[in-house]
Parts: C-alpha cells; structure tokens; sequence
C-alpha cells in the first residue's frame, strides 16, 4: 500500500477507530490498562495488520510470516484489539483482558495467535527483535521481516541502544523499529523526565535510516512502510519514529500521563466515547454493557473461608472500591 | 580412594562438546558477551564461525538475542560469566527466556570463586539461588568433565531453559566413561551410615575427601554427589536423610538458597534431620588463587571433616533441634571471616 485509495484510508481509520472504541471497552470492563499508549499507536497498528505486515489468521505458526513484537508491551490493549479485528481470535476473547485464563496485561507469547513475544520490562523487545531477524537469516528466510515497536520514554533504556548498535552491525535490514513517539512516560513528559530527542539523529548515528511520520496519518504511516522495505537490502535497518499523541481522540486524556495506565469508571468510558466520537465525526456506541470489576482482596478471601463474607464476582458491576470520580482499576 | 584430576579444566570440555554438538546439530548457535577465550566458546566460534554470534560487551543485549532466536527454532547457547548472568541481566533471562519457556541454555562460566584472582566483581557466589528461584529453568553444576559432556548432550535433547556452571577448574574423575547424566539425578559415590556429606560441582572432591579422613577415625560417611539442582533428587536425600540422620552440604557458593537451601527444603518437608550447609558465609569471595580461597574460606577436606564430626556427637548424643542453633551459629561465624582487607 504505497498510496491507499480513498477507500483503503477510509478503511484504516475505521479500524484504528474500532481499535480505541474496543480498547476502551475492554480496559473499563477490566478496571485496568493502559489507555493512552493503546490510543497513541492505534492507526501504525491499524496500518501494520490492515495490510502492511504479511501475517494471516489462518496460517499463525506459518514460518515466513512477519513478526511484530510489541516491546511497549503494557499498551498490549490495542496490539490485542488489532489482533481481533484482524481474525486471529474472536473479538468476544478481549473480555478476558487481564482475568486468570485471559489475556495478559503484558503480552504473553503463545498465550493467543498472534502474540509473539513475552514483554512487560521496558527496552527488551529489541534485542529479541535483533534475535529474529538474524534467525531469518540463518534459516534462509528472506520473504519475512521482523517489526518492533518501541516507546520514545523507554529509548531511556539503555538496552535499546544496545540493540540498536548490534541491529546495525549485523546489517538487519529486515529489521524495523517503530518508536511511537507520543512524548510522555508514566508519570510525566520524557522532554522533562528523560529527554531522548532528537531521536532520528541518535538512530543515524548508530547506523539505521531514520523515516519520521505523523503517527495518526496512515497515509503517511503506509508511505513510511512502504519506504522502509523499498530500502531493504542496503544494509541499513529501518526506523520509523511515529510522532503520535498520548491518549489520542479525547482531549481530556491527550499528553496527559495521568491516563498512561488507568481504567476509566464506565460513566468516564461513556464520556470518552461521546470524545471519540466528536474527534473522527462518528457516532458510535460500545457492543456491550459497561461494569467496572471490584476486587475484594486479602480481606473478601479470608472474610469468606471463615464464613463472614463472600468474595464478589469480578465479572459483576460492584461498586466496592468506588473512589470518588475516580475508577476500581489500580494505577500504577 | 585417591581421585585422579584432569589435566583438562572443564571449561575446554565445555567449548569441546559444543563443537561436538554443533556438529551434530544444525540449529545450535553458540552467543557470546566478548568472553570467547575464557569461557572457550572459541572452539566453536573457530569450528562454526557462521553460527557463532558475537553481542559485544552487552549481557541484556546477548540474552534478547538469544531469545529472538530460540523463538525461531534454533537452540542457543549464550555464555558469559555466572555474574553477568545472575546478576547483570537477570531480568532479560527471566523476561524474555525463563518466562516464555525458550529453548535457551545459559552457560554461567567462572561460577562461585572460580573467578578467583577477578575478586567479588566477577566471583559470583549466588547464581545457583538466583537460577534456582526462576520459572522453569533447570540449574545444574557438573562434578566432572564426562559429566558436563554427558549434561550437555540432555540439555540438547530436552527443550527449554538450562542454567548450568562451566569453570576454569580441573575437575578430580568422579564417574567412568560411558556415565550419564540425567535431570534430578544424584548419585551415591561412597556408603555410609554416620552422615552424608552431599556436594556439587567440583566441590563433590572435597566431601569425598573428608569421608576418607572421617573413615580414618571411624566415622562411616556416605558421599552424594548432586549435579541437579533443579530438580533435585528427592528420592536419594530421603534416603540418606534416613540412612544417616545427619547431612552436611557443601558447595562453590553462598550458604543461601544453593544446595544446602535445597537439600534443606526437601528434608524439612520429606524427613527433618540436621543439615548443616558448608559454602561460603554473609561476605565475598574475595581475590586470591583457588587453593587460598579454599583454604581461607573452610572449605576443605578437614573443615568439612570437622563439621561432621561434631554433627554426628550431636546426633549421638540426641541433641533437641532447639539447642542447635549455638553450634550452628559458631560454625557459619567461622565460614564468613573476610580475608583482611588493606585500604
């Protein structure tokens, strides 16, 4: 998809619209997640399975597919939201988000199809991405390529760079590292917490060809793609530094770290979709009821063996735990 | 019984059987952290220089690497000193190998003191606990080179993460050709009935030795060697635990969550008898040649010796569990004494 049709960019953005809307629904439903780094990725990711990555539903485990590995492996939340959408499971399987059995918070290999790596520790996905390709190579297998998405807060690591060094040295250029650079970390702006700019310039400097794109158009995100496999095969891995917006689509969560990890109360997740829907001119509603978990803790297991208590369904819409305006989920 | 010693460190077997295996495995690459030379991965850097992959001085690096791989089907062996393993990049092994289960086999090369004149940087003596407390990692520490070689060949054969202990030591014979390793097997190299002195690793020479002296005064010292620590040979310690009612560990690490810990758990819950654990204390290996480590920090045929023997009076003598702790106490005392310490 060098240049999408009207109808093909049309298509995209329904998807990374159906990406944010399911992604919304699942993590209040979960009262746990990852809201703003799930919405800042949701068009590269609605791009990379929309058509850019050779991957099919029916032939997970064929070798010669492309790999994604999602090293910001805690916005799983729309990496699992685009698996779905793709076919790879049935969209029903995100209610599991984040429940015993279900998906994990961080991704989990193995655990679905499509997931392919085990993440969660910031700055890891990309030496494990240098490991593939080089085992594209070793086996032969030039038809695939390995995409690594990365966040701009975690290039404080110093791990990436070391990937980074090794990635050049060995000349992966089926290799291509995707920083979703939505400029802000956990618990604040990386420009104030740990700067990293100017990212394309450490990239070239290490050895890669930095393209950077607005990471909401996916015009410009398939042209980037596009661009990054018409230069494979001069030696020089690819990175596609996508500027993106924390929290994209509702204003109240844009750049605004207080929504890096935080579920939304279901009154909050009804607010944010009116937001959505303002954003991209839709009008869209959830699939399914919206009910924020409780968990009674240490204290409804005991208080229930000894008989005084029970433990409440998570799955039902308690309000135990209720903070003022707030949500049931942790926040990390 | 006096042991012969190899004249070849284990470590050459290591970088030996890798090439052994290389030759018989096509999906075998061989990682290395710039250590090629000391751990010998050069053998097979020399013999398969296509599937030998250099990751420069980069422990997180060398073990995503190894990961990405194992992911693709191939079965790697990266290597770099037990220290960077267990302690430098022991959250990419658990993330990205111990984790997802990845057909990954660590090679922790100058384990325990074996690092010796490098000192408490590079000496590592809290490998085998940290290894041991990851998910699904089996940990292994090889008494002798027809066991590493033996060791290895399983490892090849059974998928999933290994960690096991290479050293620069020339390791006494314990086993004849043809001796084969396997997962959780120990192996009783001496009857007795007074005791069982258990080691593992080369340090397994050392407990031999002090059933002898112990014999020399008429103490009957059973001698088990365990190369498995996880898993461990549940069946033998229960054995000896009731065989002998007394049992002393000893090995090339900290006294904390290594064999002894393991020994310790098992019998705790399986046969409670004493057990006493002979390593190293509350302090470092510091810098010094093998024999003055050795010397300086107990752990000798003699020590070892002593140890059982005053285990043994107290076992005949009926001492209660809940006098013990004096003894003990005075004992690990003696074990933690750092050498002096010049500014």
């Amino acid at each position: 998809m060098k240049n999408p049709t009207p109808d093909q960019i049309r298509a995209l953005d329904d998807r990374a619209f159906a990406i944010r809307r399911l992604c919304l629904e699942f993590i209040t439903n979960a009262g746990w997640g990852h809201v703003g780094g799930s919405f800042s990725e949701a068009e590269l990711l609605a791009c990379l399975y929309g058509g850019i990555m050779n991957v099919e539903p029916k032939q997970a485990d064929d070798p010669r597919r492309d790999r994604f590995i999602l090293s910001k492996a805690h916005a799983s939340p729309a990496l699992y939201a685009a698996l779905a959408l793709r076919g790879f499971f049935p969209v029903e399987r995100l209610q599991t988000y984040c429940r015993l059995d279900g998906l994990d918070g961080h991704t989990q290999r193995g655990q679905c199809p499509g997931i392919e790596y085990s993440g969660g520790s910031l700055g890891t996905g990309l030496s494990y991405a240098n490991g593939v390709a080089l085992g594209f190579r070793l086996g032969d297998n030039f038809a695939s390529r390995v995409y690594c998405l990365i966040g701009d807060g975690e290039c404080n690591e110093g791990q990436i760079w070391e990937a980074a060094m090794s990635a050049a040295h060995y000349r992966l250029d089926n290799l291509i590292a995707i920083v979703d650079a939505n400029k802000v970390m956990a618990k604040g702006k990386v420009s104030e917490l740990m700067a990293v700019a100017p990212l394309a310039d450490k990239f070239a400097a290490f050895g890669w060809t930095p393209i950077e794109v607005d990471g909401h158009d996916v015009r410009e995100i398939c042209a980037a793609f596009h661009r990054a496999k018409f230069l494979e095969m001069d030696g020089r891995p690819v990175v596609v530094i996508a500027h993106t917006v924390k929290g994209r689509g509702v204003p109240e969560a844009e750049f605004n770290y207080h929504w890096h990890t935080h579920a939304p109360s279901p009154p909050q997740a009804e607010a944010f979709l009116r937001a959505l829907n303002q954003t991209y001119g839709r009008n869209e509603t959830f699939s399914r009821p919206l009910s924020a978990p409780s968990d009674g803790g240490l204290e409804a297991v005991v208080t229930a063996d000894l008989g005084w208590g029970m433990i409440p369904s998570v799955d039902a819409a308690y309000s135990v735990g209720h903070t003022p305006g707030g949500s049931v989920g942790n926040s990390l | 019984m006096k042991l012969t010693y190899s004249k070849k460190p284990l470590r050459e077997v290591f970088g030996e059987t890798l090439v052994e295996l290389g030759g018989l495995h096509s999906r075998l690459l061989v990682l290395d952290a710039d250590l090629n030379t000391s751990s010998r991965t050069i053998l097979f850097k020399e013999r398969f220089p296509d599937r030998f992959i250099q990751c420069g001085i980069a422990e997180a690096n060398l073990f995503g690497i190894a990961a990405g791989l194992a992911a693709q089907g191939y079965v790697t062996f990266p290597s770099t000193f037990a220290a960077f393993a267990a302690r430098k990049a022991l959250d990419q092994v658990y993330v990205n190998i111990a984790y997802p289960c990845l057909d990954v086999k660590i090679a922790g090369s100058y384990c325990g003191m074996t690092a010796t004149e490098c000192g408490p940087s590079h000496n590592c003596a809290e490998d085998l606990a940290v290894m041991r407390a990851l998910p699904h990692v089996k940990v292994l520490d090889p008494g002798d080179n027809r066991e590493l070689r033996s060791m290895m060949h399983v490892m090849m054969a059974t998928p999933g993460p290994v960690y096991f202990r290479v050293s620069k030591v020339n390791a006494p014979e314990l086993f004849p050709d043809g001796h084969e390793f396997a997962f959780g097997r120990g192996h009783l190299l001496r009857q007795g009935r007074d005791i069982a002195l258990i080691g593992t690793g080369f340090m397994t020479a050392v407990a031999l030795g002090a059933a002898e002296l112990l014999d020399r005064e008429g103490i009957s010292a059973a001698v088990a060697h365990m190369p498995s620590l996880k898993p461990i040979d549940e069946d033998l310690l229960g054995r000896l635990a009731r065989d002998t009612g007394a049992l002393v560990t000893i090995e090339n690490h900290r006294i904390y969550g290594g064999l002894g810990g393991a020994v310790a758990e098992v019998t705790a819950r399986e046969y409670p008898v004493h057990v006493d654990a002979m390593g190293l204390g509350d302090t470092v290996f510091e810098a010094a040649p093998l024999q003055d480590l050795l010397r300086h920090y107990q752990l000798t045929p003699r020590a070892l010796a002593a140890r059982a023997r005053a285990l043994v009076e107290r076992k005949r003598k009926g001492v209660a569990a809940g006098s013990r702790r004096r003894v003990a106490r005075t004992v690990i005392t003696a074990t933690t004494a750092a050498l002096p310490r010049t500014p």
